[in-house]
């Protein structure tokens, strides 16, 4: 399964971090580096090895805590309502 | 700053949970000036004509005039406002807020959106509401990055409202226009504006607002036209208004003991983490302030805003360069709108007298409040 992030959300940079801003629910998320780094690579969909491969490009850090990191990011991500709602099926 | 200060317009969201992350942001837009806020007036058009509109005279039959600057000019074409929308984001602009004239009007706006839209703009509309029929308020609603619209309110009544706009039925049409609106998911706050003709119905117009369930805001500020006629200062409030005002249904604006003042600077966003963009490409420091820094069709947003003299000069300010506002004792009492004091005095670093005694009034029952603990 691929995992976008909601293309009508506004955000900003803010250094490291990002902010993304839910006019829906009247939130805004502050998005620690890692999280931030997510939200950007989901500007396109991917799957969770995906991202775990394209942070393991970026941080030296083990695969497998990676992949656990992305998921709970992506786990954040979904409670929160920030993902594209018309997602992907898994590719064949 | 702990917290950069920001017109009360740009603040739909308001969400105490999130106060202190838009804090930051804001500061920071402050701190290392990036346009993080820009209103941008879609056109001058309006469908009403309201007595005291800072935009022009509306009961004069001549064309569409605006600012002092370019008042023959045509305004920005489609192309010319999306371009600008992507500069405006290169720049760091997060918060867009759309307004006029009344923006409604504007033919282009679903398109204005849609592009806000797809460069994660956060956007919301100022508009009097009366336009917000079925279809378009339930547009509105499919728009994720709508933060809001401000709809502007004069009366508790019909008669005292549409006497202002001087288009019968505008009342109505506003608050059905807001309960429409409200009704598919848009965030909806009122602004009430004070003035002469207003001034008794103010609590009922609180009233109002608090029965229908709408945020809102309030404010008395009136000026000078930007067509340089002044017509619209009459419906300011008078001082007897304004006291009677204070001492009761606005009694609550006033922060008992003041606020702290800086003697470094009066805090202000203009210029720093805020700015507007005129119909016509004129870009000034804020949306109630006329004063060009340049023109967007003549050169690059970002060259304009990080290299003109106006900018330069805005930012450079402390408070010795305000030369009645320094030594004033009303300081921590005073809206200090820049926008009164440049539409009074022509300078920016000017004052406006209907401030300044609405400023010492609230000092006199600011303390007094304070002294008595009532």
């Amino acid at each position: 399964m691929t995992f976008k992030r909601d293309p009508g959300l506004p955000y900003q940079k803010l250094d490291e971090e990002t902010i993304v801003v839910d006019p829906r629910s009247r939130e805004v998320h502050l998005l620690n580096e890692t999280a931030a780094r997510v939200w950007e690579l989901l500007a396109s969909p991917r799957s969770l090895d995906e991202l775990a491969a394209a942070l393991g490009e970026e941080y030296d850090a083990p695969q497998s805590e990676l992949r656990a990191g992305v998921d709970e990011v992506i786990g954040g991500f979904r409670d929160k309502g920030l993902l594209d709602p018309g997602g992907q099926p898994v590719r064949g | 700053m702990d917290s950069a200060p920001r017109c009360q317009d740009d603040a739909v969201i308001a969400s105490p949970g999130d106060h202190a992350v838009v804090s930051r942001l804001q500061s920071m837009a402050y701190e290392r000036m990036i346009p993080l806020n820009v209103s941008l007036e879609l056109t001058l058009k309006c469908n009403i004509r309201c007595l005291h509109c800072y935009n022009f005279d509306r009961d004069t039959a001549g064309p569409v005039c605006g600012d002092a600057v370019s008042t023959s000019a045509p305004e920005l074409e489609l192309p010319e406002v999306l371009r600008v929308m992507d500069e405006l984001r290169a720049a760091g602009c997060l918060f867009l807020s759309l307004t006029g004239g009344e923006v409604l009007t504007y033919p282009h706006l679903f398109a204005v959106l849609d592009r806000a839209r797809e460069i994660n703009l956060a956007v919301q509309l100022l508009s009097n509401g009366t336009m917000l029929r079925p279809g378009v308020a339930a547009r509105l609603g499919g728009y994720r990055n709508l933060l809001g619209v401000s709809i502007s309110l004069y009366g508790a009544t019909a008669e005292v409202h549409d006497g202002i706009t001087q288009v019968r039925g505008s009342w109505r049409r506003t608050l059905d226009g807001a309960e429409r609106l409200r009704a598919q998911g848009v965030a909806v706050r009122l602004k009430l504006i004070v003035m002469r003709p207003n001034a008794h119905e103010v609590a009922a117009m609180r009233a109002l607002a608090d029965r229908r369930g709408f945020p809102y805001m309030l404010d008395l500020t009136i000026t000078s036209r930007h067509d340089g006629t002044d017509g619209s200062l009459a419906m300011r409030v008078d001082p007897e208004q304004l006291d009677a005002l204070y001492r009761g249904p606005l009694g609550d604006l006033i922060p008992s003991g003041g606020r702290p003042v800086s003697e470094a600077a009066f805090p202000c966003n203009c210029a720093r983490g805020n700015c507007a963009i005129s119909s016509r490409g004129e870009v000034y420091p804020c949306v109630s302030v006329p004063w060009s820094a340049g023109n967007v069709r003549k050169q690059p947003f970002i060259d304009i805003w990080r290299g003109s003299p106006v900018f330069e000069r805005i930012r450079g300010l402390r408070i010795a360069d305000y030369p009645s506002c320094a030594p004033c004792p009303d300081k921590g009492y005073c809206s200090r709108d820049r926008g009164a004091a440049y539409n009074a005095s022509g300078s920016y670093t000017g004052i406006d007298p209907f401030v300044c005694s609405a400023a010492g009034l609230a000092r006199k029952i600011g303390e007094a409040r304070a002294t008595t603990g009532r």
